[in-house]
């Protein structure tokens, strides 16, 4: 299992922080898209060294599709 | 560390969750939801006759309330005092904020003004964003009112 942190600092102005933590390669790319279509326009974006180490095995699923992975009886 | 992205916010959305963080808006900054529109209506006829009333008009960056059908009560007064700020949506779909009152200067409607609207934009991106975090299986871990008014919310997400 691996832990995905976000913290989310909304400013008195409504201007949005958010800082993904934990989410290795690419993966996190999904998260950002996914909040920026939730709140609002990317003003700055910083890809820190963890964004560039390689993907571990683990899939996000923002969708939650809960497919069966087998066919049912 | 991954990633930080600075955002700004877009209000885009329909008139029930912009009223709600309207109501919001107010209850954090002492203003009370005081009337419906039709009698607000009725007051503004009164106010255009004494004519001694300073207005500021405030409009929302960026903001879209989506129509509702042939829905008309897409409009909230609140009240401090002899302050009122009413929030509303105009004719080309943005959302307005409108400061009045006898006893207040320009500059003083202005800033309330411009408070009710950064408290106003705060209260809808936080409700929205809790919204989608928890459709999203995120937990809360933390979440704290800063010493400068911003919100911090750290949630967390365990992924196989």
């Amino acid at each position: 299992m691996a832990q995905h942190d976000v913290e989310i600092t909304i400013s008195r102005t409504g201007e949005v922080k958010v800082h993904i933590e934990g989410v290795k390669g690419k993966a996190c790319l999904a998260y950002a898209q996914w909040l920026t279509e939730v709140i609002g326009q990317v003003k700055s974006r910083q890809l820190t060294s963890e964004y560039y180490e390689p993907d571990v095995k683990s899939r996000i699923d923002l969708h939650q599709d809960l497919k069966a992975e087998d066919g049912a009886p | 560390m991954s990633t930080v992205l600075i955002l700004a916010p877009v209000i885009i959305s329909n008139w029930p969750a912009i009223a709600v963080a309207a109501a919001g808006a107010g209850s954090a900054l002492g203003f009370t939801v005081k009337q419906t529109a039709k009698e607000m209506l009725q007051q503004d006829q009164k106010a255009r006759q004494a004519q001694t009333e300073q207005t500021v008009e405030l409009e929302l960056a960026g903001s879209e309330v989506l129509a509702q059908g042939l829905a008309t009560d897409q409009r909230m007064v609140l009240t401090k005092g002899s302050m009122q700020i009413v929030v509303e949506r105009d004719a080309r779909g943005r959302c307005k904020v409108c400061a009045s009152g006898q006893a207040h200067s320009k500059a003083e409607l202005r800033q309330a003004a411009e408070e009710f609207t950064q408290k106003l934009t705060q209260c809808f991106i936080y409700d929205k964003v809790m919204r989608e975090l928890k459709s999203k299986s995120f937990q809360v871990v933390n979440e704290e009112v800063m010493q400068d008014e911003s919100i911090r919310i750290h949630v967390r997400r365990w992924v196989e």
